[in-house]
């Protein structure tokens, strides 16, 4: 059988060639990716382009040039949702770059409990995100949940966490920090581990306090990372939707309506799939210069660096 | 100690103390959450309704889970969804990703095209995927594939393929030429080089990117919920559904997240090594 196997393979070999087994060899992936990724993108660029709701009709309307975009610029909730949402990843951006890279400084070493802590620090992210909104919902529940019992066992107020519109986002970025930090301390660990240690020794043995090796060789030569990290972080909070889908749905009324929530709400909920193609290109469009910016600049720090 | 000399957190006592007290607090933070799932996974009913129940329960039950495991039961037919959706996802990403990577890696093509391919792989991995789960919802439609296994897996292959393509570039570029070399003199063809001698020599970095392929696809929600919706539910679906507020639904609920939960979490420890490379390839590097 397997000799059977091993001879047809030769055969194909000789017919098309080796160059032509390894073409054939990228074809499937190559197809699956513009077949699930790149047409549906550009057909989205279309669908913005004309007018279709699906509850109205199964196929694309006409032409309407730029008015689903326009629309953006009278619908009040997206308008809200903008601000919401760059503040919301602004907050978490921040608190987890900063968490996740005290938590990786503080946990180098090659100790058997270190290892262990940093293996639990990572859990968070490898979780399902509906899982971490659905636990966090029991979590923060005003009346019987362990947050607010503990609040109360040691005579606090316990507020109503995810009723109180303010509350509420304010919930949400906490659970966004504690899914995410983990990201921002692997990659960091991973960084610290790797740095050269023969830098790090001659700066000690120059009578460097450890204070001035962290900020003036450690945190300079982590800066290209740390850029990445932002990137990467500010990137996936501006389009956080699981989260806000398993603890408030959007509410109290539109008090956390993300710009992720309102595009699913508009596009699968009330099937306004044309402006939910519009506010989707708007903010891919968004996230493009955003990437670019970041990533320009990290290739000046590089460059600046010698690296 | 292990920690190294230049470490500022470790200079003296007082500040080793705060310093342990500020992780062993992180690690609390990190694990309570899961403390609460499956301690409410197991809680009886009535206790949900009190006040001062306790944050363990005061006796163990196992309904939720004899109820949503039970085989007559909805909640059964979308745990095995689950696993076959991650099954062949995994499966197909990791196939055609270490093909393509392989042609990549070995294919001299003009223009540069190999570097381009992977770039445009890339590309997937930086722009939100809500923009495509509405046009791809309608392509499933249109291919007559609405609700069922394929459109999922197609769909989260298609995500996971960038990352897989990318981890086990490096791997085959990094590949010693000569194992190779040494093969061809010995009259091994491609595809007897690449199955028989590459491919099992890459096996921790395939192990790597089938991880995290299979993480990703068991968590995944939105393309899940957008194509999926009866037939081809998974349990993150599942679970998402249970919006309602009321105390009643939270023993299945807890029961539900704890059977998401728990594999990936035990998968995490055991393959830490792995999963910490996989999730670090590229940025710490790069």
């Amino acid at each position: 059988m397997q000799r059977a196997i091993w001879a047809s393979a030769d055969w194909l070999e000789e017919r098309i060639g080796e160059r032509g087994i390894l073409a054939a060899f990228m074809v499937p992936a190559i197809v699956i990716v513009v077949v699930a990724q790149f047409y549906p993108l550009f057909y989205s660029l279309y669908i913005s382009f004309v007018d279709w709701t699906l509850t109205r009709s199964m196929e694309p309307g006409g032409f309407v040039g730029l008015a689903n975009y326009a629309k953006m610029g009278t619908d009040g909730v997206l308008q809200q949702t903008w601000g919401r949402t760059i503040w919301f990843a602004l907050a978490s951006t921040g608190a987890s770059t900063i968490l996740g890279f005290v938590l990786a400084y503080l946990t180098i070493g090659e100790g058997r409990t270190l290892r262990i802590a940093r293996t639990i620090l990572i859990l968070p992210m490898v979780i399902a995100p509906v899982a971490v909104g659905t636990i966090w919902r029991m979590m923060l529940s005003a009346r019987v949940g362990p947050i607010n019992e503990v609040l109360r066992g040691i005579g606090l107020p316990a507020p109503d966490w995810l009723g109180d519109p303010t509350l509420a986002m304010i919930s949400i970025v906490i659970i966004d920090v504690w899914e995410w930090t983990p990201f921002v301390f692997v990659i960091f660990a991973a960084a610290l581990s790797s740095l050269p240690s023969e830098v790090l020794k001659a700066a000690e043995v120059d009578g460097a306090t450890s204070w001035q090796i962290l900020k003036m060789v450690i945190l300079p030569m982590l800066a290209p990372v740390g850029l990445l990290v932002v990137m990467f972080r500010l990137l996936d909070a501006l389009l956080t939707l699981d989260i806000v889908f398993t603890t408030t749905f959007g509410g109290p009324g539109f008090a956390t309506h993300t710009l992720s929530f309102w595009i699913y709400q508009q596009g699968l909920r009330y099937f306004n799939i044309s402006y939910s193609a519009a506010i989707s290109w708007a903010t891919l469009i968004g996230c493009m210069v955003m990437v670019g910016a970041l990533l320009i600049w990290r290739a000046r720090i590089s460059r600046w660096q010698g690296a | 100690m292990a920690e190294p000399a230049w470490n500022a957190a470790y200079d003296n006592l007082p500040k080793r103390v705060v310093v342990t007290l500020f992780v062993v607090v992180a690690l609390l933070v990190t694990l309570a959450p899961f403390f609460i799932l499956f301690g409410n996974s197991l809680r009886p009913s009535d206790e949900f309704m009190s006040e001062n129940a306790g944050l363990w329960p005061s006796q163990l039950t196992f309904e939720y889970y004899a109820d949503v495991l039970s085989t007559n039961g909805s909640t059964f037919r979308i745990l095995l969804n689950s696993i076959i959706v991650t099954t062949a996802t995994t499966i197909v990403s990791v196939t055609t990703g270490c093909l393509l990577a392989y042609g990549l890696a070995r294919l001299r093509l003009p223009f540069r095209l190999s570097t381009v391919i992977g770039l445009t792989f890339l590309v997937v991995r930086f722009y939100p995927k809500i923009a495509i789960a509405i046009p791809y919802f309608v392509l499933m439609r249109d291919f007559g594939l609405r609700d069922t296994y394929a459109a999922v897996v197609i769909a989260h292959v298609s995500m996971t393929l960038p990352v897989v393509v990318w981890l086990m570039l490096s791997f085959f570029e990094d590949f010693p030429r000569q194992i190779e070399q040494s093969a061809m003199m010995d009259g091994c063809g491609l595809l007897r080089r690449f199955f028989s001698i590459v491919l099992p020599l890459t096996t921790p970095a395939i192990a790597t990117a089938a991880l995290l392929t299979a993480f990703f696809s068991w968590n995944e929600f939105l393309f899940a919920s957008a194509v999926g919706p009866l037939n081809a539910k998974t349990l993150p679906v599942a679970i998402s559904a249970f919006i309602t507020d009321k105390g009643t639904v939270w023993g299945q609920m807890s029961a539900m997240g704890t059977i998401i939960v728990l594999p990936v979490m035990v998968l995490a420890l055991i393959a830490q090594r792995y999963l910490v490379r996989g999730l670090t390839a590229g940025a710490v590097k790069g």
